[in-house]
């Protein structure tokens, strides 16, 4: 049974196609990597999923349940997102993130929520700073309380929105580092990401996205080694170059 | 009242002018809440009950109130260099220079238990409104920004129909154009000894819908300020809309307001003087009848500044103090510096 399937999905903001006949399916445990260039229509594809924006047409089903036919916070729930600027809340602590979810959405109380909330700091090597505001972290330090704060939530599914676009170089690894282990654990990921090292070593599948279509999908052996379109092998090339 | 400058009169002095700063404020807040306990009805019956009756002397009309610092010392000061001008022919206006200061003191310590209970009157005239106010700003803020096509515009029409006309018409419209006087003379808690009069309850209501107006702008601006990314994670976590607002869009807009409150908080503790008109007895109209009296008008209206200016200090100071403390890194004053 697939836990996401997408199938002819558009999508236009005010008359300009970002996303055009979009069809695909992830299994369980999956991790599905989207590349493309800027504008292809990636982040709108995954704000798609947890209707932070509607699709115009199409269908979306989440463990086959069409996700309109879903209370939207229940989705979000069952869907974890982490963001390219991070959007910790600002005015709370490492730990506070993580339980303003788990007590008002999930209902846990304070004492539960806390201890939950510590073991996935813990998870991302952050037990130490449970207290620090977000002002008060590094770029990779917040964006892995935001990946904790997705996965407290115990989602289905975790969409990643460039995750490592916003961090200094030498911040990216701990990121990376972080999503791979979530990875191996059996993690159900949907990744809009540049990292072609991660998309190698952990995607099961890597969709490439232009002008809103879906131009190549497959394993990445079969991606990065034996492209069917010759613009998939020159953005690669590109991508793979860059970050060499 | 247009709103350009921050509330933010205190600095920080340093050192030995801090220290001035501080002594002068405990003596005088020291002093006034010694005065107000004196005159209170309710600790009267207190200390009676337990056998100090004469402890307490809430019996005292304001006008039979003796000042605690003699009037006396000055005014003969003041008599004596003023007897000088007469032998000093041409520099006779040195001696009348030299003898107003003793003059300005001995009026202000002869008016001291009515301003006294004049500022009583004014700060409560001031926080009474701003707490209730705030009450009514923060959902019309709420509305304003995320209501509905209907609330919002409702909210609109309420902050510009407050913020558009005269605080001074809106306080006569309630005094004289409603029957919200022999509303509230009807009312039981008025037959109760030590209730504000009728006239500053009229001002109370007129005060907190004028100020709950400013204050749902400040809100406003304030919450519009919170990055919109904030709110879209929240709703991402699974939070409704409401339960985003409140638990995460509220509580860093309202640390980014608190500088736009105290502003509001200040102009509205000098507009309560406008309460005057209407025979509430607060410390301008206290002047006023001071004024009327001894038709000494600028001096006691200079005086009458001063506690004013006392007022507002403590306010800036307090509100600077509360920011500092709710402050978290990253949000409010602490995390800009």
């Amino acid at each position: 049974m697939s836990v996401l399937r997408i199938e002819n999905v558009d999508k236009s903001y005010d008359d300009e196609p970002v996303l055009h006949d979009v069809s695909f399916e992830m299994d369980r445990q999956e991790v599905e990597v989207i590349v493309g260039p800027s504008g292809s229509g990636k982040s709108t594809l995954l704000r798609c999923v947890n209707r932070l924006t509607e699709i115009d047409d199409g269908a979306i089903y989440l463990d086959d349940e069409e996700i309109h036919s879903v209370d939207e916070n229940e989705l979000r729930r069952r869907v974890g997102m982490v963001f390219q600027d991070f959007s910790l809340f600002s005015h709370l602590t490492a730990r506070r993130n993580i339980t303003l979810g788990l007590r008002h959405v999930l209902g846990l109380s304070d004492e539960r929520a806390t201890a939950k909330a510590d073991d996935y700091l813990e998870r991302v090597g952050l037990a130490d700073q449970a207290e620090s505001y977000p002002a008060e972290l590094s770029g990779g330090q917040q964006q892995r309380v935001g990946i904790a704060r997705a996965l407290a939530m115990d989602p289905e599914l975790i969409l990643f929105d460039e995750p490592t676009s916003a961090l200094d170089p030498e911040l990216i690894g701990e990121v990376l580092g972080v999503m791979k282990d979530l990875a191996d654990g059996g993690m159900t990921m949907l990744c809009v990401t540049h990292e072609m090292g991660f998309a190698r070593s952990a995607a099961s599948t890597i969709t490439f996205l232009d002008e809103g279509r879906i131009v190549e999908r497959g394993p990445p052996e079969q991606l990065f080694e034996n492209p069917e379109h010759d613009r998939t092998a020159a953005f690669l090339s590109d991508l793979t170059g860059l970050h060499q | 009242m247009t709103t350009n400058s921050r509330g933010d009169a205190v600095g920080t002095p340093t050192g030995r002018s801090r220290q001035f700063v501080a002594g002068v404020g405990v003596l005088f807040w020291t002093w006034l809440l010694a005065r107000w306990a004196y005159h209170n009805t309710l600790l009267d019956s207190v200390m009676t009950a337990v056998g100090l009756a004469d402890l307490i002397r809430s019996d005292l009309g304001v006008s039979q109130r003796e000042p605690w610092v003699p009037a006396e010392p000055f005014e003969s000061t003041a008599d004596s260099i003023g007897g000088l001008a007469a032998d000093l022919g041409p520099a006779a206006v040195l001696a009348e220079w030299l003898a107003w200061p003793f003059e300005l003191a001995a009026l202000a310590v002869s008016a001291e238990p009515a301003f006294a209970a004049g500022a009583f009157v004014t700060i409560y005239l001031t926080v009474i409104p701003m707490a209730l106010g705030l009450f009514i700003a923060l959902p019309t803020a709420v509305a304003r920004i995320y209501g509905g096509p209907i609330s919002s515009r409702l909210s609109l029409a309420f902050t510009e129909l407050i913020r558009g006309t005269p605080l001074l018409a809106q306080l006569f419209f309630f005094y004289f154009a409603l029957p919200l006087a022999g509303v509230i003379d009807d009312i039981w808690l008025m037959d109760l000894s030590g209730a504000p009069r009728t006239a500053a309850v009229v001002a109370i209501v007129a005060f907190t819908i004028n100020s709950a107006a400013y204050q749902a702008e400040y809100i406003r601006a304030a919450l519009q300020s919170v990055d919109a990314g904030q709110l879209t994670a929240g709703r991402a976590v699974g939070l409704s809309r409401m339960q985003g607002i409140r638990y995460i869009v509220l509580p860093q807009g309202l640390r980014y307001a608190i500088p736009g409150w105290t502003n509001e908080f200040i102009y509205l503790l000098k507009y309560t003087s406008l309460a005057a008109f209407i025979t509430v007895p607060e410390l301008f109209r206290r002047a006023q009848n001071i004024g009327s009296d001894t038709f000494q008008y600028t001096d006691i209206y200079l005086i009458v500044a001063l506690w004013y200016i006392a007022l507002v200090l403590t306010t800036s100071l307090v509100m600077g103090k509360l920011e500092i403390r709710l402050a978290v890194p990253g949000v409010g004053r602490a995390g800009r510096e």
